[in-house]
């Protein structure tokens, strides 16, 4: 069994956990009595603050420095009873650090998903002027711009290239009946 | 954080604009008063931009309806489109080849296109559509043939003349079924034609891929038809790997006219011995004048890289021959169908525009319209 490090046992006794924490804590509490008992000291400890605070000509400094003094008794009583088990948590569970961080993934995750969905060019590397097919037609293209020619919906698609820097698609249009080809000139 | 989630939704509603576009002023369509072919009408589809990325995709989508206002029956008609803006010299052309549309008769085209630009849209058409050309029946011509479609189509028409005489002489010898077994064979060899993935690119740049292996320079071999009037006599390229590059031949003029364009067909092996159609080497020289009994050479200073489905083809072997011839007096020269049939090309080449058209009509209307539509011509 993990058992909850000695400052969130603190905060536990002092019901300045988060409600998750909170319940987590809870439910480790209800089956460890060893966990139970550092939370009952933690809370005499606060038990006797009402009364410091009706204490005249109080020293806050040296409250503080017996407070802390508690505080680390208490942790190591806590490391006596926990003989070579591992803290359950180092750390609180939501920091604003990890928030930051999940925050970002997501950010990430949406810009990439979008791009993946609507795949633009970009800024492809320059290569000159370039004749090519793609998915649905041919285009000339120079960087990042170019002018396609599109068969969509047409079967039997022949293709030519002309080694001057040119290509054509060639189909029967299946609205006109007629034989047209679609060329792309580089230059 | 609140910096953050703004900038996120901002950028969600820039990645996700899709404009509509009005293609009227998108498109600019100018065809000259004296044009035999008239535009009688110009629908337009569903025209948009779209961001995509960093880039904006224009597309713009438009059918017309021309109308033959000559005397003559058109066979061919070429439109030249051109984004100046997008492509920085580079253009396209939408070409309608074995047409025939008589005096007065109106037939519909369409143009299907995306223009990708990584800016906004400026004001003002973004395309321009105009008439490069008209091939009619008889073979005159109309247009400012900046595209050189005078040739390409006349070119084309005697592809179809070809291959329509073709068809006709197997109907007439062996009747309606020996046609239907002519155009299955069609058909099964479009559908099982191998072809490539090519990427070509002008000037393109070295081979830098270790890859790709090291550049080399490899000869042509050819394939010789008897009544050509050019005779491929050498050539070589660069090849490494998938790319090849610089291809150069030289061409002997064996007929008595003076010719003034010669385009060599290319194919290239790959180490299974596989052959494919790799492209046409048109000559370079637009101001070629080759006597008869003369030399000239056929070159091209472009990069072409093959693949397929996306893996790179090693290229093993070229092979040329002789595909298109023009005169001096503008007569155009193709191979005969014995030509293609000896050598075996028709497994490789595309099939002509007539054979495709012809063959499509089978399939999708059957025999019966496949043999009237051959009765027209």
């Amino acid at each position: 069994m993990k058992h909850p490090d000695g400052a969130t046992l603190a905060l536990h006794a002092g019901g300045d956990l988060g409600p998750i924490a909170r319940w987590r804590t809870g439910r480790h509490l209800a089956k460890c009595g060893d966990c139970r008992d550092e939370v009952a000291a933690f809370r005499g400890v606060r038990a006797i603050l009402p009364e410091l605070a009706e204490t005249p000509e109080i020293s806050w400094n040296r409250l503080a420095a017996e407070m802390k003094a508690n505080i680390r008794l208490g942790l190591a009583a806590g490391e006596c009873v926990r003989t070579g088990q591992t803290p359950w948590r180092e750390t609180p569970l939501f920091t604003r650090a990890r928030a930051m961080v999940a925050f970002a993934s997501v950010m990430v995750l949406l810009v990439a998903g979008m791009v993946l969905e609507h795949p633009g060019p970009g800024a492809p590397r320059y290569d000159g002027v370039v004749v090519q097919t793609t998915a649905n037609g041919i285009q000339v293209r120079e960087g990042g711009r170019a002018l396609r020619l599109l068969h969509s919906g047409a079967q039997n698609v022949q293709y030519s290239v002309g080694a001057q820097g040119s290509m054509r698609a060639r189909y029967v249009d299946p609205e006109t009946g007629y034989v047209t080809i679609n060329n792309v000139y580089a230059d | 954080m609140r910096l953050a989630v703004l900038g996120l939704l901002g950028a969600v509603s820039v990645l996700a604009q899709d404009v509509p576009l009005d293609p009227r002023s998108s498109i600019s369509i100018n065809f000259a008063k004296d044009s035999p072919v008239a535009v009688l009408n110009v629908a337009t589809g569903e025209s948009r931009a779209t961001a995509r990325g960093a880039a904006l995709v224009l597309d713009l989508h438009m059918s017309l309806t021309l109308r033959n206002l000559s005397a003559s029956r058109i066979h061919g008609v070429t439109l030249r489109v051109v984004a100046q803006e997008v492509t920085l010299g580079g253009k396209g052309s939408v070409a309608y080849p074995s047409l025939n549309v008589g005096p007065g008769e109106a037939f519909p085209v369409r143009i299907d296109m995306q223009l990708v630009r990584p800016t906004q849209a400026a004001a003002g058409p973004l395309v321009e559509v105009n008439l490069d050309g008209v091939l009619f029946q008889d073979l005159s011509f109309y247009g400012p043939d900046r595209l050189n479609s005078r040739r390409t189509m006349t070119a084309w028409e005697m592809e179809a003349q070809r291959d329509r005489e073709h068809f006709k002489r197997v109907l007439a010898q062996n009747g309606a079924d020996g046609l239907r077994h002519e155009l299955m064979e069609s058909l099964a060899r479009q559908a099982e034609r191998p072809q490539l993935d090519v990427r070509v690119a002008r000037g393109g740049p070295a081979v830098s891929s270790a890859a790709a292996g090291a550049e080399r320079t490899e000869q042509f071999a050819f394939l010789k038809f008897p009544d050509a009037p050019v005779e491929p006599v050498e050539g070589w390229a660069q090849l490494a790997g998938n790319e090849v590059r610089a291809p150069r031949i030289e061409v002997l003029n064996k007929s008595s006219k003076t010719i003034k364009y010669v385009e060599l067909g290319w194919l290239v092996s790959d180490q299974k011995g596989q052959q494919y159609m790799a492209a046409s080497l048109p000559a370079a020289d637009p101001a070629l004048y080759l006597p008869p009994g003369r030399t000239a050479r056929v070159l091209q200073e472009t990069a072409l890289r093959f693949s397929r489905s996306g893996q790179p083809v090693s290229i093993q072997g070229m092979t040329g021959f002789v595909s298109e011839v023009e005169f001096a007096d503008g007569k155009v020269w193709v191979p005969n169908r014995q030509n293609l049939e000896n050598a075996l090309l028709l497994k490789v080449l595309p099939p002509s525009n007539e054979e495709q058209r012809l063959s499509d009509l089978y399939r999708t209307k059957g025999i019966g319209a496949l043999i009237e539509e051959l009765k027209k011509f």
